[in-house]
């Protein structure tokens, strides 16, 4: 047995058939299978996301510390990252901890691509080679095959710029709810070239990839913000200045 | 360490995109699987390349070729008529080819010698791809396009004749043959319909069937019956006398079959012979839709069976070609008369002709088996070598 064997046994053809399935539950709406299949993974990774919406929130309470921890130590910069991280560290905060969940949704990423290239099955040759991978459930033999358009989106093409926008915008408003502003200036750069460039980069990357990918990556940031809203009661960061910007 | 950190962050922002880029995607690309045609001592075939090759089947030298300009793909089987050769291409073109133009390797198209293309309409489609088989007949040639319209074309000069309504609005693919029977043109589509087109106008008439399911291979019709295969893993018989959406029957009779029924079956004197991607060959009464016997090939049967007098050629994916002899009784499970392997995967149709069997493997060879002697006679490269 290969690795790819492996791989499809068991996250490439689970994913590909639980959306063919989907798709045939919600009247043929890949689409929509897309967007219950992101619920489904934003459920199963809850615990993981809960982890990091705690640090979020315990990392905004620390605010008025952190600001008293410039205050004191604003001319010293080793001292105060040096005092920030060990605030960070009692309280069990990661600021890079939003980097988690990500990574860990990694394999479903490519296992999606995978799905939606597979399940559009854009070429005969892909088409036949679908049959090879399918269960034998009546629901997904009854799905195939599928219609790639949804919405204005045709879901196994390339290059939606509206679509791109959406993934680059929600991203970064996810980021911003998430992100804790650096109290040391070399990390307050990082920091600010991540919440830009992780969105440009996405919203570029979406531009290359299926629209069915960057529509996963689209609702699974805007599940995002809702459960941010929700969980840490309000926009977060998004609202927040920085200690910099607030002394400026 | 601000430098490191931020190759970091571009590291992993990119890394669902290099990924992607590595693994093996579920798609495959479109290389075409052309099978092949033998007229008059000559076989015709198409190859990944995009060319249209004849080769003289006794000197095993080919005639000529012709490149697909700009290239594209070919999965219809060459359909030979006199001396003019009708392809379509992915690129959704119809070609006559004159085999006396192309032997010559004149410019195409020669219009003194009978050539013509012609293109098919994109529409508001993703592709006007042409993917399943012409259809042929006496003065016309009808067409499935992936932009899920069938037209009508004059066989001599290439001009259209009519259009369909896109019969399958949600799919917009046509992948499948049509099938003429008493003066009607029955197309199957991927959503789940069979239509009946009137031969002069390709307008709808009133008999139509529906499924649940898709259906996966070209109808093939015996008598008032159409016999095809669908997505979901039943061979369905269709009246088509009888105005309604419940079948004549459906094969298995109980729980469906290992997979999908992709390619056509065949009938021969009151038995549909069918194979499956389950590996297996099932005989089945046309009547009655009884099974006589099944065969397992051990691996998935892509290629419609083709019957010559009274033996039957069945070729698996793996390229193990099958003969039975279908005027000896046979009960339950089938045993071939002969097996030979061609040591190549075999997804294209094929064709039969004396006791030869040719074959277009997926290596892009051309194999000629002789089922007398269960051997390969003798096989052509059709790649062009550098």
């Amino acid at each position: 047995m290969s690795f790819l064997d492996v791989w499809y046994f068991i996250i490439g053809n689970p994913v590909l058939n639980v959306l063919i399935a989907l798709s045939h539950i919600l009247g043929g709406s890949f689409g929509g299978a897309i967007v219950v299949l992101t619920i489904i993974v934003r459920l199963i990774s809850w615990p993981l996301t809960k982890r990091q919406l705690k640090s979020s929130k315990a990392m905004q309470e620390m605010q008025p510390k952190i600001q008293e921890l410039q205050r004191k130590y604003g001319k010293n910069q080793q001292k105060l990252q040096q005092e920030t991280m060990k605030l960070y560290k009692e309280a069990g905060v990661n600021p890079l901890g939003c980097l988690w969940p990500m990574l860990v949704q990694l394999p479903i990423w490519i296992a999606l691509y995978q799905a939606i290239m597979g399940a559009l099955a854009t070429t005969p040759e892909s088409l036949l080679g679908l049959a090879h991978r399918l269960y034998s459930w009546d629901i997904v033999n009854q799905a195939i095959p599928l219609s790639s358009t949804f919405l204005w989106l045709d879901l196994a093409g390339q290059g939606d710029i509206i679509l791109a926008i959406i993934v680059g915008g929600t991203m970064w408003v996810q980021q911003k709810m998430t992100q804790a502003p650096a109290v040391d200036p070399r990390q307050q750069s990082t920091s600010r070239m991540m919440l830009l460039m992780m969105p440009l980069l996405f919203g570029f990357i979406s531009l290359l990839v299926p629209s069915g990918l960057a529509l996963y990556w689209a609702a699974s940031n805007i599940i995002g913000i809702i459960t941010q809203y929700f969980f840490t009661g309000g926009w977060g960061y998004l609202k927040f200045r920085s200690p910099s910007q607030s002394t400026q | 360490m601000k430098q490191p950190k931020i190759l970091l962050l571009v590291v992993i922002a990119l890394l669902p995109l290099i990924l992607v880029s590595c693994i093996p995607g579920g798609t495959q690309s479109a290389r075409g699987w052309s099978g092949t045609a033998v007229d008059d001592g000559v076989i015709y075939v198409g190859t990944v390349d995009g060319r249209v090759v004849a080769i003289n089947s006794s000197t095993q030298i080919q005639k000529w070729s012709y490149s697909t300009d700009p290239p594209a793909t070919i999965y219809t089987t060459p359909i030979a008529d006199g001396d003019l050769v009708y392809v379509g291409t992915y690129s959704g073109q119809v070609l006559a080819l004159s085999t006396l133009a192309r032997s010559q390797n004149l410019t195409f198209p020669q219009r003194g010698y009978g050539e013509w293309k012609w293109d098919c309409p994109k529409e508001n489609a993703k592709s006007n791809a042409i993917v399943a088989d012409l259809l042929v007949s006496e003065d016309t040639i009808y067409v499935s396009s992936s932009n899920g319209r069938v037209y009508s074309l004059d066989k001599e000069f290439g001009d259209q004749n009519w259009e369909s309504e896109i019969l399958d609005e949600k799919q917009r693919k046509l992948w499948t043959s049509p099938v003429i029977h008493d003066g009607k043109l029955y197309v199957s589509t991927f959503d789940g319909h069979i239509y009946a087109l009137a031969l002069e106008t390709g307008d709808l008439l009133d008999w139509s069937f529906e499924s649940e399911a898709g259906f996966a291979s070209s109808p093939v019709i015996d008598e008032d019956t159409i016999f095809l295969g669908s997505f979901d893993r039943y061979l369905y018989a269709v009246n088509v006398t009888i105005d309604s959406d419940e079948p004549m029957w459906k094969f298995p009779e109980e729980k469906p079959a290992g997979n999908w029924f992709w390619a056509s079956p065949v009938i021969h004197e009151g038995i549909v012979y069918a194979g499956c991607l389950d590996d297996k060959v099932y005989a089945v009464e046309a009547e009655t839709g009884k099974k006589l016997w099944e065969f397992d090939a051990g691996n998935p049967v892509v290629s419609s069976p083709v019957l010559m007098d009274n033996l039957l050629i069945v070729i698996d994916e793996s390229g193990t070609v099958y003969v039975f002899d279908l005027s000896t009784e046979i009960e339950n499970e089938a045993t071939p008369l002969k097996t030979t392997s061609i040591g190549a995967d075999v997804r294209s149709s094929f064709c039969a002709q004396g006791s030869l069997v040719y074959i277009r493997g997926e290596d892009n060879w051309i194999y000629v088996v002789n089922i007398d002697m269960g051997e390969v006679s003798w096989k052509v490269n059709l790649t062009i070598e550098e």
